[in-house]
């Protein structure tokens, strides 16, 4: 615990360093028509991933907290700023349409139009009270952070204080994500069903800016956002809180016996992971232009835990590798650009073939590379662990002794 | 002069056979109404109807039956015969005998052409016959058709005809059917009463359906303190519950007491027509979207008289201070209404007490089918403590198992017996070789297990997903697992629900025979709780944690034809039950299969009692299970049957 901030993370500098490079290689490559919008846009989606993984790493990877409920927080802060998008987005196309008329719309009448252009989907014209702050951009912002936070606090203080741990809290949490899945899939929640909120890309009053600039906005501000949750998680871990976190995640009773209140430390990492995740959903979400129920099915909420494996948990820049390996490797197996491969009587479909590998592919890292993508950097700074017997147990388990591990 | 004697011989003697043919009761019956008949007039033809019917002879019947269908014919001499086609060819049948006599030639015949008031008439008088036809089939036509169409009329036959019935159900529902009419149609108000009464225990749809028109009210309106003519059901207060204030000024806008009130529309639609260089009754129209300056210029044109004036929240609420609303009721008679209130109020009681019976049904039902997924996963998740994500898909592959054997098999019945062993041995290989690659590997390390297995159920869904395609594939149930044991209108259940439930005791007794009877149980258990130790006294852990994982898998596989056959085949059927599965396993308390019954049994009844309370969202139904469920583990963190001591692992 010597030294300072950046000298205790060496890696902090290097990612910031290496994003900020990406971000300009890309921005320049886009304005000379080097790469296409919608690539821009991938990357961008892919910053937002990896900021999301990042948050992972952080309950899973430091607290040993495997949540499969992150993706619903991700999905929220979505949910949260999108609800701002289509309402300010649809007023301005409301005014537009009622400002042709002989006689100007009374507020009360524009209200009316908006929550039917909104709401029309679902059978409705009225807004839901849910939606009450959604015609203010600041308050819309602090739910995107609320929203998630509230829902991890209440969730995590019922979880954490009844003891539950390990494999029943992801159980319990897929739960959760599943309840909140079913729950906006109804009309009546207030959040147009299954249709969800839709047209995100197109940011109000910007009608007359680019998309591809809109892209480019979009990539910087994740990859600002991104290079921040990176300082801040590298400042959370690195000091006596981060130092706590690992003992919660290798020996939670240990450090309840030292008179830690270990409860406190678990919810306020499972919190401040949600915030993170609402923020990276924020982002996400309007580049992809749609957000709905489908986005937190079981699936969904793995494959945030599927980066961090296969990046390397329990290193943050192991998550964000993961994450954007995997993301951008799947963009490019599923958009079709490969072409098939004929075996035989067997046909390989890359676009269906590509979860199948990437299923098994997990199942590999779990076996023979516990300690993922991330461990390739061990090998290249030369970081050896000491030599203990037997199988490599992975970050958390794997400070143990070999007898121990198998009591 | 021998072939005319004998042409004329025989044209005597088919005249003679002719004559003496129609020289019958019914032909003389016709000819007492011919006249009538032939008039064929809606107001006179009543009497006509009535002797025939009253005669009753047993011909009578076809008769009108054929007058109904427009086959009854007079010929020149003013004699009645049916005529009937058969295979082209217009053949004349006797209306006594019913003997077929020859050809006929309508040409020189007359046909008796009935309007549709007249067939109507004729019908009412055919029930009589149909409900005392010795065919019980057409009797139970006769009284569908009078319960689709009442009418007064049909009141006396039916009333005849209950005596005379033999078939106890028939007996029954004519019985109904009677008071349903006499509460409709009867003409004294005690029978009516009495009739409704009768019925205040009878459950049945049809009862129900026939019981509300009685009370359909209609809404009066009244100058403060006077009361209405008529049934009075009720007072009603305009803003309550029954009555919004805008209905209630609709209903006195609809009676001319009041003036009607132009809408936020109307009002927009009157100023756009009378604008005048820019302003609106003297308003400039920038400011109108003001709803203040709106109002302004809108009095303005009604001060003019261009338009209605606009009615005032105040003059609303004075206006309908003025008057008192009331329901009334359509059926003038009160003790009709009073006794029919009471008999839904009754029925509804018992209704609700034989729906609480079919929910019952209905969750246990679910319960089962949560068992049985989850049963499985009390083999390898409670007994072994092995996350299992894949699970689900072991469950899907049951099902195409069964899919496929249902394609090669075509006898349903023999493809179902086939089905469910090779359903257990493809699940039981299956999960003996994921065992071997890859679960093995992982014990101790749950988090890793759960993210391995799932890496299988995505890859082995997918997989699913690229051989059978995407949409579902049909499971067909054999014909005797196709119907459902309906107890009456409310209560019901199908027969595939009870086979389920069925086969989950099946399973339950299997699963305590292994465990606690067999050679393989005692080793499972004994491997489970001290590895080291079970190795030491000469047993394989290995090889029985292989066995043990492929027994529940094989399980697994066998849940998913039952499944299968309840829902559909899908990819992503598995991945439907997952969560629950595990739910249902951790509810229950971890290790103990009597916890995991409970916990299939709080999950379908708590799902099942929360649907009740919306009955068309069954999503929010799952949503507030789940919720409850989360709430629950807060109390009860290790399950509702939590193990104790050594067993429970620490």
């Amino acid at each position: 615990m010597t030294g300072s901030f950046l000298a205790r993370n060496p890696s902090v500098p290097l990612v910031l360093g290496l994003l900020a490079l990406a971000t300009v290689i890309v921005t320049v490559m886009a304005a000379s028509g080097g790469v296409s919008t919608s690539f821009v846009k991938t990357l961008g989606m892919t910053l937002c991933l990896a900021l999301a993984a990042l948050a992972m790493d952080l309950v899973w990877g430091y607290a040993g907290i495997l949540s499969l409920g992150n993706i619903a927080f991700f999905a929220l802060g979505g949910y949260m700023i999108g609800m701002w998008l289509m309402t300010a987005r649809t007023e301005a196309i409301v005014a537009e349409s009622l400002a042709g008329q002989a006689i100007p719309p009374t507020p009360a009448e524009i209200r009316d139009a908006v929550g039917g252009q909104i709401f029309g989907v679902v059978g409705s014209t009225e807004f839901p009270a849910i939606w009450a702050f959604s015609g203010s951009l600041p308050a819309q912002l602090a739910l995107v952070v609320l929203v998630p936070s509230l829902l991890a606090l209440v969730f995590g203080w019922l979880a954490f204080r009844s003891r539950v741990t390990g494999v029943y809290l992801s159980i319990l949490t897929q739960a959760m994500t599943l309840a909140l899945a079913l729950y906006l899939f109804q009309n009546d929640a207030g959040l147009r069903g299954n249709n969800g909120l839709s047209g995100l890309q197109n940011l109000p009053g910007m009608g007359g800016v680019p998309q591809s600039t809109v892209s480019l906005w979009f990539l910087w501000s994740s990859a600002l956002m991104l290079g921040l949750g990176y300082v801040l998680c590298a400042w959370v871990v690195s000091g006596k809180f981060g130092a706590i976190l690992r003992g919660i995640r290798d020996n939670e009773q240990r450090v309840r016996f030292l008179g830690y209140p270990v409860e406190g430390f678990k919810l306020a990492v499972f919190t401040l992971s949600a915030a993170i995740t609402g923020v990276a959903g924020a982002l996400y979400y309007p580049q992809a232009g749609i957000v709905n129920p489908a986005e937190m099915m079981p699936i969904a909420s793995i494959y945030l835990a599927v980066w961090v494996a296969i990046g390397g948990r329990g290193r943050l820049y192991g998550a964000m590798i993961g994450a954007m390996v995997v993301s951008l490797v799947s963009s490019f197996f599923t958009s079709g650009q490969l072409p098939d491969l004929g075996l035989g009587p067997v046909r390989i479909v890359w676009v269906d073939w590509w979860l199948v590998i990437l299923g098994l592919s997990f199942v590999a890292v779990t076996l023979f590379a516990p300690r993922g993508l991330g461990g390739l950097v061990d090998l290249w700074s030369q970081r050896r662990r000491p030599a203990r017997h037997g199988a490599d147990l992975g970050p958390d388990r794997g400070s143990f002794r070999e007898e121990e591990a198998e009591a | 002069m021998t072939r005319i004697f004998k042409t004329a011989l025989a044209a005597l003697w088919l005249t003679l056979g002719a004559v003496a043919a129609q020289a019958g009761p019914v032909q003389d019956l016709l000819q007492e109404q011919g006249d009538l008949i032939e008039q064929s007039s809606r107001r006179t033809i009543q009497p006509a109807i009535e002797a025939i019917v009253a005669s009753g002879l047993p011909r009578v019947q076809p008769v009108l039956q054929a007058w109904q269908d427009k086959a009854l014919w007079r010929d020149g001499e003013g004699r009645f015969w049916r005529v009937i086609e058969e295979g082209g060819a217009e053949i004349l049948v006797d209306v006594d005998t019913g003997e077929r006599i020859g050809p006929a030639e309508t040409d020189a015949m007359a046909q008796i052409k009935p309007n549709s008031g007249i067939r109507a008439l004729i019908g009412t008088a055919l029930v009589q016959f149909q409900l005392s036809d010795p065919d019980p089939a057409r009797r139970r036509e006769a009284l569908v058709s009078i319960s689709r169409d009442p009418e007064p009329e049909l009141l006396a036959p039916l009333r005849a005809a209950i005596e005379t019935e033999t078939d106890a159900d028939l007996h029954a529902r004519k019985i109904r059917l009677e008071r349903l009419l006499t509460m409709r149609f009867g003409t004294d108000e005690a029978g009516r009463v009495a009739a409704i009464e009768a019925l205040s225990t009878d459950t049945a749809v049809e009862t129900r359906a026939a019981l509300n028109p009685l009370l359909t009210t209609r809404l009066a309106v009244v100058p403060a303190g006077a009361t209405p003519e008529g049934n009075l059901a009720r007072a009603l207060q305009p803003g309550g519950e029954e009555l919004s204030i805008t209905a209630a000024y609709a209903r006195l806008v609809d009676a001319g007491l009041a003036p009607a009130r132009p809408s936020a529309a109307d009002i927009r639609a009157a100023l756009e027509a009378h604008r005048e260089g820019g302003r609106v009754g003297g308003v400039a129209l920038e400011t109108l979207g003001d709803p203040a300056a709106r109002a302004r210029a809108y009095d303005a044109l009604a001060r003019e008289g261009l338009v209605p004036p606009r009615v005032e929240e105040s003059d609303v609420a004075a206006m309908l201070g003025a008057h008192d609303f009331f329901d009334v009721y359509a059926e003038p008679s009160a003790a009709v209404t009073d006794a029919a209130r009471a008999a839904i109020t009754s029925i509804g009681i018992r209704v609700g007490a034989l729906q609480g019976v079919d929910i019952g049904l209905d969750a246990l039902s679910l319960a089962s089918i949560y068992f049985l997924a989850a049963i499985g996963l009390a083999v390898t998740f409670g007994v072994m403590g092995v996350i299992n994500m894949a699970h689900g898909e072991f469950i899907m592959m049951g099902a195409y198992t069964a899919y496929l054997v249902q394609q090669i098999v075509p006898d349903r019945t023999l493809s179902l017996i086939a089905a469910l062993p090779a359903a257990f041995i493809v699940t039981f290989v299956a999960g003996v070789a994921m065992e071997r690659l890859v679960i093995r590997h992982l014990y101790h390390r749950p988090l890793e297990t759960l993210l391995a297995t799932f890496g299988i159920s995505i890859a082995l869904q997918q997989l699913a997903k690229i051989i059978f395609g995407t949409q579902a594939r049909p499971l067909t149930a054999p014909d005797w697992l196709g119907g459902a044991w309906i107890v009456n209108d409310v209560v019901g259940i199908s027969h595939i629900r009870i086979a389920i439930f069925v086969l989950a005791l099946m399973f339950l007794g299997f699963f305590l025979f292994l465990m606690k009877r067999t050679r393989l149980g005692l080793e499972t258990r004994a491997v489970t709780q001290n590895p080291g130790m079970a190795a030491s006294v000469g047993i394989d852990p290995n090889r029985v944690n292989m066995l043990t994982f492929g027994l529940g898998s094989g399980i697994a596989g066998i849940a998913g034809v039952a499944i299968g056959l309840y829902a559909k085949v899908t990819s992503e059927m598995g991945a439907d039950y997952i969560v629950q599965s595990f739910m249902t396993v951790v509810v229950g308390g971890v290790g103990n299969i009597w916890g995991t019954l409970a916990g299939a049994a709080m999950i379908g009844g708590l799902q099942k009692g929360i649907e009740v309370l919306n009955p068309s969202n069954t999503l929010a139904a799952q949503t507030w299970m789940i919720v409850a469920v989360i709430i629950f583990i807060q109390f009860r963190p290790r399950g509702i049957i939590a193990l104790r001591g050594r067993a429970a692992g620490d």
